[in-house]
């Protein structure tokens, strides 16, 4: 199995009074509650984490989200560009740009095209379509994100294939009309591509796709539904049945030296569901376009009835740690323990080949970080089963 | 709310509501569809025969595919302004649907016989620095709530109160708005270029209390559009329609009737 280290590079010292006071913790709060030369600290602890995972042989995300105390990632390219460079040897994932934000996918193909050729072929392609406040903050139309989401990839993958001299594409949300990347990527036919989502219909269009599902803070049913949404949208297809290299799951994880020490620190960074998920109502559930309106409607209500569309964060706020190891959006103990949470997580879901931690967050210090990806590195990691291949998918090649 | 009376405009089906009899009087709405019971349409129907479309994704109006912006709706209101029996007719256009009207006023004036503004959107006025639209969208329900309205205890919307069919409608009629209009946010940057080409006698009626766009957005906006008159109703926010509809449909049919 594939370990990543997914850190988002937080911002958690703004007083706990601000937050309390402010309409969202997102997108409206005042860059001034952020200090640069924390912020610069911040980036170099989490940028000295990617290296020690490289030297440990743990693969590492960059993710991106913006104009929050949740992640100081914003602009996730720059960071991508900085680990393809510092890192030797480990896979690289975007997951990923936010190319529902972005006006121009062929800048966005030009940047992955860059970040692959740097790091000698190491670069993985991630897509989130993004969402709520990140719309607002991306002065991006909520509504119409999913067909612009596919439109972006396709463009992408296409700036990534071509080779010939340049071509036009008259999209309906893109229009370019000579697209011709220098670097070309470094590998064949382009790096792997992966997405995170959680919804039906995305994740069958990913399994006809071949592509990479990841499953972000979802739970081992949610990610089944996925998977196995993704594994019928094959067969349908009359394409070979996946390998568990296909799927990705991702959770909060902590590993300390003891049960007690994994689960104080690890809860830590719970920070992240309790503190950094707050939205304004107009930013989240009353934005247009996530859901249909008849499953929305309810949210304008003081007291919406049940079955009302929920956003998946929504129903993360305010857990406690022992709630979030039962759903599996959090594994932290010692290394036998959390082996086991991983495991157990692995069998209700019917296998991943890819396990992304998420091993700082919130208050958890840089320290604390280095300590857990030491010992995921070396006690849990190699006991995780490999993964296994999709038949009808070849791992990309460098060019030649 | 029951679905109204369809229409087929351009092998387009939208809903539309009628009130009265006489001269035809083309109502589009703004932010939300027209309540079939909205006083003010019974008390306007006295005058004409008011035909209130709800665009399509709004209402229950079907949304085709590929229909998306608001050059689609202005073309699909003019073909409707063609089909339209009689010489001339009566344009009212409330909100975002006065934005509609006044591109189709500014494209096809020979249609029209009078032209009614209702604290329309549609055009930029100030510095780049300085949003003359309210968020509808961006900023928060408390705060689009206090400024739509001059009295909100009496009428924004109850949505506790909203029967689940009509909160669907709501929630639609935002999804389509924020479609065609999310942007540029609710103005088209080359339209006060082409206001001068309005020869349609025309009245900008203006909420003394909006301030979702304020009126004097609305002043400026009235010195666009040559001839034009501008009138405030006290006692109104951004829906005088709504806020005061006997004011508001006498100062209409006066405006007809001159």
């Amino acid at each position: 199995m594939q370990a990543w280290y997914h850190c988002e590079n937080v911002y958690p010292f703004v007083p706990p009074d601000v937050l309390d006071r402010a309409e969202s913790v997102r997108a409206s709060l005042p860059n001034k509650y952020c200090d640069p030369g924390m912020a610069a600290d911040l980036f170099q602890e989490c940028l000295d984490e990617h290296l020690l995972c490289d030297e440990l042989g743990v693969n590492v995300v960059s993710i991106e989200h913006h104009s929050g105390i949740n992640s100081l990632y914003g602009a996730s390219p720059m960071i991508l560009g900085i680990l393809a460079r510092q890192t030797k040897k480990v896979r690289i994932l975007s997951l990923g740009t936010l190319i529902t934000v972005r006006p121009d996918p062929v800048r966005v193909a030009e940047e992955y095209a860059t970040a692959d050729v740097i790091s000698r072929g190491r670069l993985e392609i991630g897509f989130v379509k993004s969402g709520d406040s990140e719309m607002v903050s991306g002065n991006a139309n909520p509504v119409g994100y999913v067909e612009r989401f596919w439109e972006a990839i396709d463009l992408i993958q296409k700036t990534l294939t071509s080779h010939d001299g340049p071509f036009s594409w008259e999209g309906k949300y893109y229009t370019h009309r000579h697209v011709n990347i220098w670097p070309p990527v470094y590998q064949r036919p382009h790096p792997p591509m992966w997405a995170a989502t959680g919804d039906p219909e995305t994740s069958a269009e990913l399994g006809r796709r071949g592509m990479i599902n990841a499953l972000v803070l979802r739970g081992p049913e949610a990610s089944k539904r996925a998977f196995d949404t993704y594994c019928a949208a094959r067969r349908e297809a009359g394409l070979p049945a996946p390998g568990t290299d296909r799927f990705a799951y991702a959770a909060l994880c902590y590993v300390g030296d003891t049960d007690e020490e994994g689960l104080r620190v690890g809860s830590k960074t719970l920070w992240f569901l309790n503190t950094s998920l707050k939205q304004a109502p107009q930013m989240s559930k009353l934005l247009p376009g996530r859901s249909p309106p008849e499953l929305t409607a309810q949210n304008y209500r003081s007291q919406p009835k049940p079955g009302t569309a929920r956003r998946p964060a929504d129903s993360l706020i305010g857990i406690t740690a022992e709630q979030a190891i039962a759903r599996g959006i959090l594994c932290a103990g010692n290394p036998e323990t959390v082996y086991k949470q991983i495991m157990d997580i692995y069998d209700k879901v019917g296998g991943f080949g890819h396990f992304i931690f998420i091993g700082r967050s919130g208050f958890l210090d840089h320290k604390e970080a280095e300590k857990g990806i030491r010992l995921m590195a070396k006690e849990v990691l190699p006991r995780l089963p490999a993964a296994t291949p999709t038949p009808d998918i070849q791992p990309a090649q460098a060019a030649e | 709310m029951m679905a109204g009376e369809r229409l087929m405009v351009s092998g387009i089906e939208i809903e539309v509501v009628r009130r009265g009899s006489g001269r035809q009087i083309l109502a589009l709405h703004g932010f939300q569809t027209i309540d079939p019971d909205a006083r003010f349409l019974d008390l306007l129907g006295r005058y004409g025969e008011v035909i209130a479309p709800s665009g399509p994704g709004f209402g229950h109006s079907p949304r085709p595919k590929d229909f998306d912006t608001v050059y689609d709706l202005v073309h699909l209101y003019l073909d409707l302004l063609n089909a339209l029996p009689g010489d001339k007719v009566t344009l009212v256009g409330f909100s975002f649907g006065g934005w509609l009207a006044a591109e189709i006023a500014a494209a096809c004036s020979h249609r029209l016989g009078k032209l009614v503004l209702v604290d329309p959107l549609g055009v930029k006025i100030s510095d780049r620095e300085t949003p003359d639209i309210l968020d509808i969208f961006n900023k928060s329900p408390d705060e689009v709530r206090r400024k739509s309205w001059y009295d909100p205890e009496r009428y924004a919307p109850d949505f506790n109160a909203m029967s689940d069919e009509t909160l669907v409608v709501y929630t639609r009629n935002r999804e389509a708005l924020c479609l065609y209009a999310w942007h540029p946010y609710m103005y088209n940057a080359q339209l006060p270029r082409w206001l001068g080409r309005i020869k349609t006698p025309t009245l900008l009626l203006w909420g003394a209390s909006d301030r979702v766009v304020t009126p004097d957005y609305g002043r400026a906006y009235s010195s666009l559009i040559p001839g034009s008159r501008f009138e405030l109703i006290e006692a109104a926010g951004h829906h005088p329609e709504i806020e005061q509809p006997e004011v508001f449909v006498e100062r209409v049919s006066r405006f007809l009737e001159e």
